[in-house]
């Protein structure tokens, strides 16, 4: 987390800079099925995220070395594009994406059924095409969507969201601004039917009922995009626009 | 690697976490014994070696001149790194840093980093010009089981005994690295359907999620991590959230202890 109190994140009127409220997220639309080579895709749009999934297989894992004879593993490339943030990435993998890649390969490994495809390996790429805060999540939830969308059997969907603090104050959804000089990011993945929580990070500054109402607006946001994941699934399989 | 499933293994725990009992003896939350030494290398600024039953690690910090971040240009830079190095395990390979370690060095990095233990501006010497880089290095020498812990504690520790080597590079004099509180993290894994704090290796072998909760001086959050396959219900969390705190202020006692030998 960048910093405290150098920059201001809350207007007078008690609302944030772009005029949402507290526990107000930023828009979220979904599409499955968005990439004709891949088994199962999807893109994200959350604010002015851009977030890309795509899932190959159940295919042979490669190297040999990866493959579970009890199961299938996942195998989670997440990227950020050179062009995604303000200044330049330099493309290739880095010991953030390294991290989120690992991270986000456990959690929906949670909820696949592995053990339907022993000695196999399930590849999901997720591409970043615009980032502003929020991108691990919004890749998450395009990572669920994309294996539904593949035909993968799974205990439920994962929705990434995050919840954070600014101005000593528990904000849902950080926006760039918010997540650079704000003072927590709280990153969850939920199972919307169960309540479970699949994957979990945290940096910065909570106490523990600061973290208890940034749980609660996690839950509740959860709820909201999982019918919109709902939705995106039933008309790419009800024959609608796609 | 090919991982034979400990299936055995599995049901053992399974069967004694029924009992609420653990393998080597222990309650579901007591911890292994802790040996902390500090400032035990001599070419390191500050450093620290932690044992907890079979896992051994030890941190040293350096320090560097270098020119600052230009978006930070008043600010000097904290890094730390975990090595799981083929010593310390045969699970280990020699090769470029896994994903393994990498989350474990930067799940201690962002728990030292968040707490907001060092100012970074006093790590200024010439804004925009001169910055102390401080870097942490922990080197797992055995790994007996929860190693997130050895490695937080080695590196807060190592920390807290840094002596800025401000006279080797022609800076001033040497002072002591300002360390305000001591974070201190505390690991949980899922162990025949239960979680147990502190896993023992064999409990990790036939175990599954872990989640590594990192506490400030006041019982502030500042990093949280959930590691490998498994999920847990937010009661879970509540539970664990509550042993974290006093395992936490017991490890910070132990670092005090240390210092005032």
């Amino acid at each position: 987390m960048g910093g405290y109190g150098d920059v201001k994140l809350l207007r007078d009127d008690g609302l944030r800079l772009d005029g949402r409220k507290l526990d107000e997220m930023r828009p979220v639309s979904i599409e499955a099925g968005i990439l004709p080579a891949a088994d199962g895709s999807a893109m994200v749009t959350q604010g002015l995220n851009v977030a890309v999934a795509a899932v190959y297989g159940p295919m042979e894992a490669h190297p040999r070395k990866i493959q579970r004879q009890d199961r299938a593993v996942i195998d989670v490339r997440y990227n950020m594009a050179p062009f995604s943030t303000s200044d330049r990435i330099r493309p290739g993998f880095n010991r953030r994406s390294r991290e989120i890649s690992k991270v986000t390969a456990e959690a929906l490994e949670s909820v696949v059924l592995c053990e339907r495809y022993p000695r196999s390996k399930i590849r999901v790429e997720i591409e970043i095409l615009a980032a502003e805060a929020g991108t691990r999540c919004a890749g998450l939830t395009a990572a669920a969507v994309a294996l539904a969308d593949a035909g993968i059997p799974m205990r439920d969907l994962i929705v990434g969201v995050a919840s954070g603090k600014v101005e000593d104050i528990v904000v849902l959804d950080l926006d760039k601004a918010e997540d650079n000089y704000g003072q927590a990011d709280l990153p969850v993945g939920i199972l919307p039917n169960t309540g479970e929580i699949a994957f979990l990070q945290m940096d910065g500054d909570l106490s523990p009922d600061e973290y208890n109402l940034a749980m609660e607006y996690n839950f509740k946001a959860a709820a909201e995009i999982h019918e919109i994941m709902v939705d995106a699934l039933k008309r790419r399989y009800e024959g609608g626009e796609n | 690697m090919v991982e034979l499933v400990p299936s055995l293994l599995r049901q053992e725990l399974a069967r004694l976490a029924e009992d609420d009992l653990r393998l080597d003896g222990r309650g579901q939350w007591d911890g292994r014994e802790v040996d902390l030494e500090i400032n035990c290398l001599y070419n390191a600024e500050g450093s620290a070696k932690v044992v907890m039953g079979k896992t051994i690690v030890y941190a040293g910090v350096k320090f560097e001149l270098r020119t600052p971040w230009p978006d930070r240009p008043a600010q000097g830079s904290l890094m730390c790194g975990a090595e799981l190095r083929p010593v310390a395990h045969r699970k280990y390979e020699p090769g470029p840093p896994s994903p393994q370690s990498i989350e474990l060095g930067r799940v201690v990095d962002r728990g030292i980093r968040e707490s907001g233990c060092i100012d970074m501006e006093s790590l200024c010497i010439v804004p925009g010009e001169k910055v102390w880089g401080v870097m942490i290095d922990i080197h797992v020498l055995s790994d007996g089981g929860n190693v997130f812990d050895a490695c937080g504690l080695a590196a807060i520790a190592a920390l807290r005994t840094a002596i800025v080597p401000a006279e080797r590079f022609d800076v001033g004099e040497d002072y002591t690295l300002k360390v305000k509180g001591t974070p201190i993290m505390a690991s949980f894994t899922r162990v025949g359907g239960r979680y147990v704090f502190d896993p023992s290796e064999e409990e990790e072998l036939g175990g599954d999620e872990r989640i590594h909760i990192t506490l400030g001086d006041e019982g502030h959050l500042h990093s949280l991590q959930k590691g490998l396959r498994g999920v847990f219900t937010p009661a879970e969390f509540a539970e664990i959230f509550d042993v974290a705190h006093l395992r936490c202020a017991e490890l910070r006692k132990l670092v005090a202890t240390q210092e005032g030998n």
